[in-house]
């Protein structure tokens, strides 16, 4: 019995200490902070996919040189110019590429790096839009909502800006204005869903059989469970794509506008992002990323985490009033934590 | 398919000294009677062996099978703190969700092991985590799905580690050390050897904390770093996260 009790207390001793471990000073992720982590998880799984096999074949070459078709040759050169590296260094190219993308991951987590790190992200954004994913097709015209149109990296770095930390003391409805203001926050909402506005309505989308057949073409190689949801969609749009094509154009501009009008139609407009977004993301076969070769899971994911930065709160984020219901303690007692150094 | 080896000598590597790490905490802990989350550092050797195992062949220099018994074992043992921790009872760490990231990752190297198990035969010669992958099809989606799982918790520990107070703070909180003989029995270092190095002058007047939140204070065993706890359970979210995504 004596030995039980020792023994108990000799393992209380250890266990008791273990909470001891908590730096003053540090507090709980408000929302920006809640959809930077998200962020940082989403380069985190472009890391671990960059690491696959494939991207370490003459195939991932190949993929970024079939990016410049149909661009200009001011946009082409470089990128073919890219490629030929990438194809004559392909392991060590690749290596780079995933570390950087680890790096960035990793230090957006990392409260003492979040600055450094989400800058790194905006210019290695910016080169892998051009160099990688030739501008999304938004120059070619060959882009469209359904096939990640204008990029799904640009979509990181327009994250990485309205996520920005600092400037806590300005007032926003939303996370994604606190840093730019809500003024430009939603003006660069306006344009990105405006501009998928246009490209719905471009040939290569509005065409009879685009749609269905950019849909139908992401079903090989995935799952069956994918596989058939995009086979189904695509014929379905292969018989409806114009009005589809439309339809779908109507409702992007909802959303667009959605970010200028009263709340509850503010509201009714995130909604209506996250399901089209949703609804982009299946039609990109979630990226390719259950095939062993995607590189990201595309644009669809994307606009659903930034239509949450956008969805309008009780009250306006600011120093001194709620964000969600409750004291916006994130705003009063931590103005360097969780914004990083 | 599987990924470059050298590639999977860097991050089995990484699992190797990860596992040492863990196994050094084990005994410090054990000898000096410092406090540590053994159960999960032990955890964490095993894991970090295993792992090393699967990335390369040639370092699988414990027994070969059995692992899933052990893994699944982990996955009862954690899901048990973790429903304690969910119901509010006292536990280990005191951050919640912590043992659920432990089941997680004990799952999720159950899941790799019998999916190896699936394919053994068709994978005869050449790394065990190119034969899981040449039979990529079989429950790739629940793959990606820990991969995401654990993905989110290395983002949540990564977050969370500059909440973590280093060794030299905990160490100045500790100090002075009134009386440790008898604090508990047995032997080990002293506090003071450890608070010897780390305490300072403003340190050994610094007052106990929130009897919550900071259990440390004079008198009390320093913890082993938490620091490099939780840069392991990174390291191991990030390698594991490879691994399941070497399946799809």
């Amino acid at each position: 019995m004596a030995t039980q009790a020792a023994h108990a207390s000799a393992r209380a001793g250890w266990l008791r200490g273990i909470g001891a471990v908590h730096e003053e000073g540090w507090t709980a992720p408000d929302i920006r902070r809640r959809l930077q982590l998200a962020l940082a998880g989403l380069w985190l799984l472009d890391a671990v996919l960059q690491f696959q096999a494939f991207m370490f074949s003459k195939g991932f070459s190949q993929m970024l040189g079939g990016t410049a078709a149909g661009n200009p040759a001011v946009i082409a050169d470089p990128i073919n110019w890219s490629a030929k590296i990438v194809a004559q260094h392909g392991t060590a190219t690749n290596a780079i590429f995933a570390f950087i993308q680890l790096a960035i991951g990793l230090g957006i987590a990392w409260r003492p790096t979040l600055k450094l790190a989400l800058g790194a992200s905006i210019l290695w954004a910016l080169g892998v839009w051009w160099f990688g994913e030739g501008l999304g097709g938004v120059v070619s015209g060959t882009g469209g909502p359904a096939n990640g149109a204008p990029g799904a990296v640009i979509i990181y770095a327009l994250l990485a800006v309205l996520l920005w930390p600092g400037r806590r003391g300005r007032a926003a409805p939303f996370a994604a204005g606190q840093f730019t203001g809500a003024n430009v926050a939603r003006a660069l909402w306006l344009v990105l869903w405006g501009s998928l506005v246009y490209m719905a309505l471009l040939p290569a989308t509005r065409a009879p059989k685009a749609l269905g057949g950019m849909v139908s073409a992401m079903a090989s190689g995935q799952p069956g469970w994918l596989a058939s949801a995009d086979n189904d969609m695509g014929a379905f749009l292969t018989s409806h794509g114009p009005a589809l094509a439309v339809a779908l154009a109507v409702a992007l501009a909802l959303v667009a506008v959605s970010v200028y009008l009263p709340r509850p139609a503010a509201r009714a407009g995130v909604v209506l992002a996250i399901v089209i977004a949703a609804f982009i993301w299946v039609c990109e076969g979630l990226g390719g990323i259950l095939t062993g070769g995607g590189t990201d899971p595309n644009s669809g994911l994307l606009l659903a985490l930034l239509a949450v930065a956008y969805w309008p709160l009780a009250s306006a984020l600011s120093a001194t009033g709620p964000a969600t219901g409750r004291p916006d303690l994130a705003a009063t007692t931590q103005p360097v934590s969780s914004e990083g150094a | 398919m599987a990924g470059p080896s050298w590639l999977a000598w860097i991050f089995a590597g990484g699992m190797i000294v990860v596992a040492g790490y863990c196994l050094t905490r084990l005994v410090a802990s054990w000898r000096q009677r410092r406090p540590s989350d053994r159960r999960v550092d032990g955890m964490h050797v095993l894991m970090g062996a295993a792992m090393a195992g699967m990335l390369v062949p040639r370092l699988r220099v414990f027994w070969t099978g059995g692992w899933e018994v052990v893994f699944a074992v982990g996955v009862a043992w954690f899901g048990w703190l973790a429903i304690r921790e969910f119901r509010g009872q006292p536990t280990v760490g005191g951050r919640p969700g912590h043992h659920l990231q432990h089941v997680l990752a004990c799952g999720a190297m159950l899941y790799m092991y019998l999916a190896v198990a699936t394919v053994a035969k068709a994978a005869a010669g050449g790394s065990a985590m190119g034969g899981m992958a040449a039979d990529g099809a079989h429950f790739r989606t629940l793959a990606l799905v820990l991969a995401l799982a654990l993905i989110g918790y290395t983002v949540w520990t990564a977050d969370r580690l500059s909440s973590l107070a280093p060794v030299a703070a905990l160490a100045a909180r500790s100090a002075p050390v009134p009386v440790l003989a008898g604090a508990v029995a047995g032997g080990g270092a002293s506090l003071a050897d450890a608070a010897g190095e780390f305490a300072d002058s403003e340190g050994a007047g610094s007052t106990p904390r929130d009897p919550g939140e900071a259990p440390t204070g004079p008198g009390q065993r320093v913890p082993l770093s938490p620091r490099l706890a939780a840069c392991c359970e990174i390291a191991m979210g990030v390698t594991m996260g490879y691994m399941l995504i070497l399946m799809l």
